[in-house]
């Protein structure tokens, strides 16, 4: 009886051992996976910010104005002249053309309440 | 038969003992075999299991980055980045682990050939355990440093402060320390707010803090430094300046003074200017100045709105004003009696005098102090300073101060004075936060009535049309601009000097409904060419002209030639009299 339980409690013994050891292990690589990551978040942020300020240095005036300046020839780019500016109001109307308006009138009418009469025509000639 | 066994031979049962005993001992070296056998298969196992693992993902002794104090990022009212921490990688060494110093001298200097050898090694050796070798390097920098494999030598993030826009937005930011504190402009302003105490608690790691959104427009900045820089070489100048404001919300949209600086090289800021030391400040804040004519504008608000001189009054402006032995006469002297509105477009120093005295000297001075110039300015900037404005005015000192000369008052109490008069009469103080005009609203301050400042901006705009600031005017045509010129003659031994002169100009824009107050001056100018002058028109003012057509229409301003705006600003009284 001495001698199993004795057997049992050894075995229980070196159970516990292995199981130490590798929970020890486990929590180790977890802690290293854990710092790992969080060295690769950090690492990451930086280079984040670097993009960030390399964006937001791309997209400065300072930066653009000269660039501009140094491809005038081809972009024609200047400063806007109050004359190009107009209202919408004061743009002319459109010139009447020799279009016949009732007809287009009448075909939109027709298109809008589902009948298409040019497909129709292309229907018939194909048959 | 045990028992005649046990007879015959009495020590069987000994020898019985013994082989048990034996067969024991070598079932107990067998498992013990077993049990060594198992022990080295598991070590030898997890020695396999060493080898193959792979240490550069193992990060138990790695130390994480000390982060440096970060700070919170700067941004423009559109949201584009003013300045924004950047992490950097700094290179440190450990002396007591370094085998060769020779070697590691030779390679870093392979990558970094402007540190010096003496230094460097002198650096490298000893018992040291930390030493900075190279601080803020490039990430590429960083990478081909490692790839040279010098034992001892390794690097740690830092944050460092970057200003993307240069030196656009120089005056404004201010610049920071090596340690990321702020050692001028808002930098330091916000320092001496919470910033300071968050990085001092350890908040400020990382990059939690809320980025700050201030007034400025980078856009419109931009361009007012550009014309501000053009002015300074069109005329020669020795400095230069300019700030605008949005005149309901108080917020400022540009400011810009030069000589400036590279925030991110803060020593440029101390360096000499074409020999002249501390021509770096900013002018617009931390500057006072005699803002000549301009200051007008201010008396005319005063008068007008004291109700003791109409626009329709008529002042003579025949002969000089005599004060003892000295007599004030006009720059360009009309010799006759002129209207108030002429007064005001031919920038009569007599008729001024006339309309200050009409309204009484301590009425005048209580109404210049009513528009902020005895206080400090609300700006948030550690650069700053007071006007300085006589407590009382004499006879004489009130007369000349009626046209700006015997007073130094900063071109940004200016600006925010011109801004209260032109918006419908309230003054609000001048921010570099972004501010809602709601916002706004609860900081005004009623300085003069919304019919004096209708007649405000008739009168600028007359200026604008007839007066001296016609040359403006034609650049910026069709924006409604129209302000006052001011030429200072600077003092030079003690007198004042016709050759150096100090050039103003306050506008603001578009006049029949305000948005912007600007202010630009430029410091000793010279003539552009032979029929050119030197008085403010020339310079300040063809300035002021070129920058409002360049940033009206980023401000959302479009041009309008229907001239019945302009007619629409005459006040009543005046109808039919021109």
């Amino acid at each position: 009886m001495m001698k199993w339980l004795n057997l049992s409690l050894l075995f229980a013994c070196a159970l516990a051992l292995v199981g130490v050891y590798v929970i020890k292990y486990q929590t180790l690589d977890i802690a290293n996976e854990k710092k790992s990551l969080l060295v690769s978040i950090e690492q990451k942020q930086g280079d984040i910010s670097l993009l960030e300020a390399d964006w937001a240095y791309l997209n400065q005036p300072s930066y653009i104005e000269p660039m501009v300046r140094r491809h005038q020839d081809y972009l024609g780019l200047d400063i806007i002249d109050q004359k190009q500016f107009i209202n919408i109001s004061d743009l002319p109307m459109r010139q009447k053309t020799d279009a016949d308006d009732a007809a287009l009138t009448a075909l939109f009418e027709v298109l809008d309440s589902g009948v298409d009469p040019i497909a129709a025509l292309i229907e018939a000639s194909s048959q | 038969m045990s028992e005649a066994m046990q007879k015959n031979n009495p020590n069987i049962e000994i020898e019985g003992v013994r082989k048990a005993r034996g067969n024991l001992t070598k079932g107990r070296i067998i498992i013990a075999i077993f049990g060594f056998a198992l022990l080295f298969a598991l070590l030898g196992g997890r020695l396999v299991m060493f080898g193959l693992a792979d240490y550069s993902k193992n990060y138990q002794g790695q130390e994480r980055d000390l982060a440096t104090a970060s700070r919170p990022a700067i941004l423009d009212r559109n949201g584009l980045e003013m300045a924004v921490d950047i992490r950097v990688p700094s290179m440190f060494a450990d002396p007591s682990s370094i085998i060769d110093v020779e070697e590691a001298v030779v390679k870093i200097r392979s990558e970094l050939p402007n540190i010096d050898e003496k230094w460097l090694r002198k650096r490298l050796t000893g018992d040291k355990g930390f030493v900075w070798v190279a601080r803020e390097l490039t990430p590429n920098q960083q990478r081909r440093i490692f790839d040279l494999g010098i034992p001892g030598i390794d690097f740690r993030m830092e944050s460092k402060r970057f200003y993307p826009g240069g030196e656009d937005a120089a005056h404004i930011l201010g610049s920071v320390n090596r340690d990321n504190q702020g050692i001028s402009g808002f930098e330091k302003y916000l320092d001496s707010q919470d910033v300071a105490l968050l990085q001092e608690l350890g908040f400020a790691r990382g990059r939690e803090l809320e980025a700050v959104n201030m007034s400025i427009d980078m856009r419109v900045q931009h361009a007012m430094r550009a014309e501000l820089v053009d002015a300074m070489q069109r005329y020669d100048a020795i400095a230069s300046a300019g700030v605008l404001m949005d005149v309901s919300s108080g917020e400022i949209l540009a400011l810009v003074s030069l000589p400036d600086f590279n925030p991110n090289q803060p020593h440029t800021a101390l360096e000499p200017y074409n020999g002249v030391k501390g021509a770096r400040i900013n002018r617009i804040t931390a500057g006072k100045f005699e803002l000549g004519s301009t200051v007008k504008t201010i008396t005319f608000a005063g008068a007008l709105d004291s109700g003791l001189v109409k626009l329709t009054d008529s002042f003579d402006a025949t002969n000089g004003v005599r004060f003892g032995r000295f007599t004030i006469s006009d720059y360009h002297g009309k010799k006759r009696v002129l209207s108030v509105p002429e007064i005001f477009k031919y920038s009569s120093n007599i008729g001024t005098i006339r309309i200050m005295q009409t309204m009484g000297k301590d009425n005048f001075r209580s109404f210049l102090n009513g528009l902020g110039f005895d206080d400090a300015l609300s700006v948030e900037l550690p650069e700053i300073t007071m006007s300085s404005i006589k407590e009382k005015f004499s006879e004489v000192g009130a007369a000349t101060a009626s046209f700006g000369h015997g007073m130094s008052i900063t071109p940004m109490h200016l600006v925010a004075a011109i801004g209260g008069i032109v918006n419908g009469g309230n003054f609000v103080p001048p921010t570099l936060y972004k501010r809602s005009v709601e916002e706004a609203k609860t900081l005004y301050r009623p300085i003069i009535s919304s019919d004096t400042s209708d007649k405000m901006r008739y009168l600028l705009r007359l200026n604008a049309l007839e007066g001296s600031g016609r040359k403006a005017n034609e650049i910026a045509n069709g924006y409604h601009f129209g302000g006052k010129t001011g030429t200072a003659e600077k003092v030079v031994d003690g007198r004042y000097s016709s050759e150096k002169t100090f050039t103003v100009f306050a506008s603001a824009f578009p006049l029949n409904s305000p948005k912007y107050a600007m202010v630009i001056l430029v410091d000793e100018p010279k003539k552009e060419n032979e029929r050119t002058g030197t008085t403010a028109g020339w310079n300040a003012g063809m300035t002021s002209g070129r920058i409002v057509k360049r940033i009206a229409p980023m401000l959302g301003i479009s041009p309008d030639f229907d001239a019945s705006i302009d007619a629409g600003l005459v006040p009543k009284e005046l109808l039919g009299r021109f």
